[in-house]
């Protein structure tokens, strides 16, 4: 079958019950989304369908429709989004194995929000968990990407 | 409103039975709905909405529940996920309801159920805590089921995705007594009784 990942396509020869994630980290060589629990429990296998943040570690990819980003696919002609710049000035990362779920999530809720309270980022990000408890980092990083992104428009 | 056409409906049809009646055997009358049939359909039909894969969607506040053996008493579903700002029933930016559930259920032990649609019922078809005349009332009531006939409650129960996957759950997880062609004939059952509540 056929995907659209990150700007291209990519023919995958799989079970149609594969999770999108071994798709992509085993078939595809993207290994940016990171298998963490397999059972949607903790959010860093995170990638964008349409826009939408999904688990891919339990999404079939059978079942998936739509253009998929990754955390590889997020910068533009080697600029980083304005979420991962954030995440670099605020050094949100400690051990660093959650954050591309995170910014994914993250960049889903700015697409949506655009200037989130913290309550907004509390309902968004919940799913995404960070064993570091990097969570104050994570809060100021997205603060400060909405600021960055409301600064351009 | 509707309530008056019912127990107008009701009332021919008593007298259209009581009229016959004259004319065959006028010492009998047989009422044309039977109360305790009536009561033991929805005594079904609660089976169902009050058991956990269905009630624990239809709740009063923002969160959908959890229960099952592995849980132990029921529990807030977990990672604060919420019904959404905007009352969709379908979560927040950032965390839908279908970031982790999709259009069937996960393969994987613990791994998240899914159906089309997957989202919260809305907030005034509450039956979680709920007693059974509480929800019968609920049923009954347009302005609280969608704008439904019993008939047409009864179609969505047999016919909708989401409300099915109440009796295909997935692995680790009870389902919901019987089936959904019978909770559609329990409800039609009761319908036909007169829809009878159970006393509070």
């Amino acid at each position: 079958m056929r995907l659209t990942v990150d700007g291209k396509q990519i023919e995958i020869d799989a079970d149609p019950d594969m999770p999108l994630l071994w798709a992509l980290r085993d078939l595809a060589g993207i290994l940016g989304p990171k298998f963490g629990c397999g059972i949607a429990a903790c959010g860093a296998c995170t990638v964008l369908i349409d826009g939408s943040p999904v688990r891919s570690c339990v999404l079939p990819i059978g079942g998936v429709e739509g253009e998929i980003v990754t955390i590889e696919g997020l910068a533009r002609d080697g600029t980083l989004s304005v979420v991962q710049q954030a995440w670099l000035d605020e050094q949100v990362a400690q051990c660093g194995y959650c954050q591309a779920g995170q910014i994914m999530s993250a960049t889903a809720l700015l697409d949506e929000i655009e200037n989130p309270t913290d309550e907004d980022i509390d309902n968004a990000m919940s799913g995404n968990l960070c064993r570091c408890g990097t969570y104050p980092r994570i809060r100021a990083a997205i603060k400060r990407a909405a600021a960055t992104k409301l600064a351009r428009a | 409103m509707r309530r008056a056409i019912l127990l107008t409906v009701t009332a021919m049809l008593l007298g259209g039975v009581a009229g016959a009646q004259e004319a065959a055997a006028p010492s009998t009358e047989a009422p044309a709905v039977d109360p305790a049939a009536g009561l033991a359909a929805w005594q079904d039909v609660y089976a169902v909405f009050s058991h956990p894969r269905c009630a624990n969607c239809h709740v009063e506040d923002d969160h959908p529940r959890w229960s099952g053996a592995h849980y132990g008493e029921t529990r807030i579903h977990a990672f604060n996920v919420m019904r959404g700002a905007d009352g969709s029933g379908f979560g927040n930016p950032g965390l839908r309801c279908t970031t982790c559930h999709f259009d069937s259920n996960s393969n994987v032990l613990h791994g998240p159920p899914g159906a089309p649609g997957w989202h919260l019922a809305p907030v005034e078809m509450v039956w979680f805590g709920k007693s059974s005349p509480e929800i019968c009332a609920q049923i009954k009531d347009p302005g609280r089921n969608g704008g439904r006939t019993i008939s047409e409650v009864a179609e969505h129960v047999r016919d909708d995705a989401l409300v099915g996957w109440g009796w295909a759950p997935g692995p680790g997880r009870e389902p919901a007594p019987r089936s959904a062609e019978e909770t559609f004939a329990a409800l039609e059952r009761w319908n036909a009784a007169g829809a009878p509540c159970p006393a509070e």
